[in-house]
């Protein structure tokens, strides 16, 4: 499943809806706001249609480079405190190696690809978090 | 004919906003920019250099489609489209 919500998610809930007898790794990775000094808050933005329309490109690269079985995505927007959830990847596979390799891949091609954006908010104002890939002519 | 335009991130911040513009029909994505930059000073600073080149982080969508620079020139808009322009990504 791929969503784009407000609404924070329960990691081990998420991993039961994914596990099946035949997995024997559930890689998984979670996103959660840090405090890089002086913190406070994150306002996240997405571009939704096209963000949800990404996650499930990323995610049937991810079924097509690798021998996997499962691949579950939750990215929140909205305001969120330090310590809150950001982003879940669940990925599932009969052996953990390509379970690791692809949850890796996820998360990276999310990071180049999905249109989101952070905004930290803390004592001293705000600023936005600046992309890592410019992708102006992409 | 109307174009929806949507911005995100700072670029929401300096247009303002979602616009819907009434633009003359067969026009181009570098035209849409040229009126998006006419609806503010605001907007016109954050999509343009001062020699009036789009600014080297924008990035431009068509219809959910990813648009490259050098076509915006070409590419003809089409009534009810949607064009969105927004910064380098940093989901995650």
């Amino acid at each position: 499943m791929i969503s784009v919500t407000r609404d924070d998610f329960d990691v081990n809930a998420v991993i039961d809806r994914v596990r099946k007898p035949d997995m024997g790794a559930l890689v998984t990775f979670l996103g959660v706001v840090r405090d890089d000094g002086g913190i406070e808050e994150m306002e996240l933005e997405a571009y939704e249609e096209v963000a949800k329309k990404e996650f499930t490109t990323i995610r049937d690269e991810a079924f097509a480079k690798y021998p996997i079985a499962a691949v579950e995505i939750i990215h929140r927007i909205g305001r969120l405190r330090v310590g809150e959830n950001i982003l879940l990847i669940v990925v599932g596979a009969g052996h953990r190696k390509e379970a690791f390799d692809a949850c890796e891949y996820i998360l990276e091609r999310i990071k180049q690809s999905v249109p989101i954006w952070k905004k930290e908010i803390g004592k001293e104002g705000e600023r936005w978090v600046p992309g890592e890939f410019s992708g102006g002519d992409a | 004919m109307q174009v929806r335009v949507r911005a995100f991130a700072r670029l929401r911040e300096a247009i303002g906003g979602d616009l819907m513009l009434e633009v003359p029909t067969g026009t181009t994505m570098s035209r849409l920019l040229a009126a998006v930059g006419e609806t503010s000073e605001q907007a016109k600073e954050a999509l343009f250099e001062e020699n009036g080149e789009l600014r080297g982080y924008v990035i431009l969508m068509h219809n959910g489609r990813r648009v490259r620079r050098s076509e915006a020139a070409t590419l003809t808009l089409a009534d009810g489209d949607e064009v969105a322009l927004f910064p380098p990504v940093a989901g995650g």
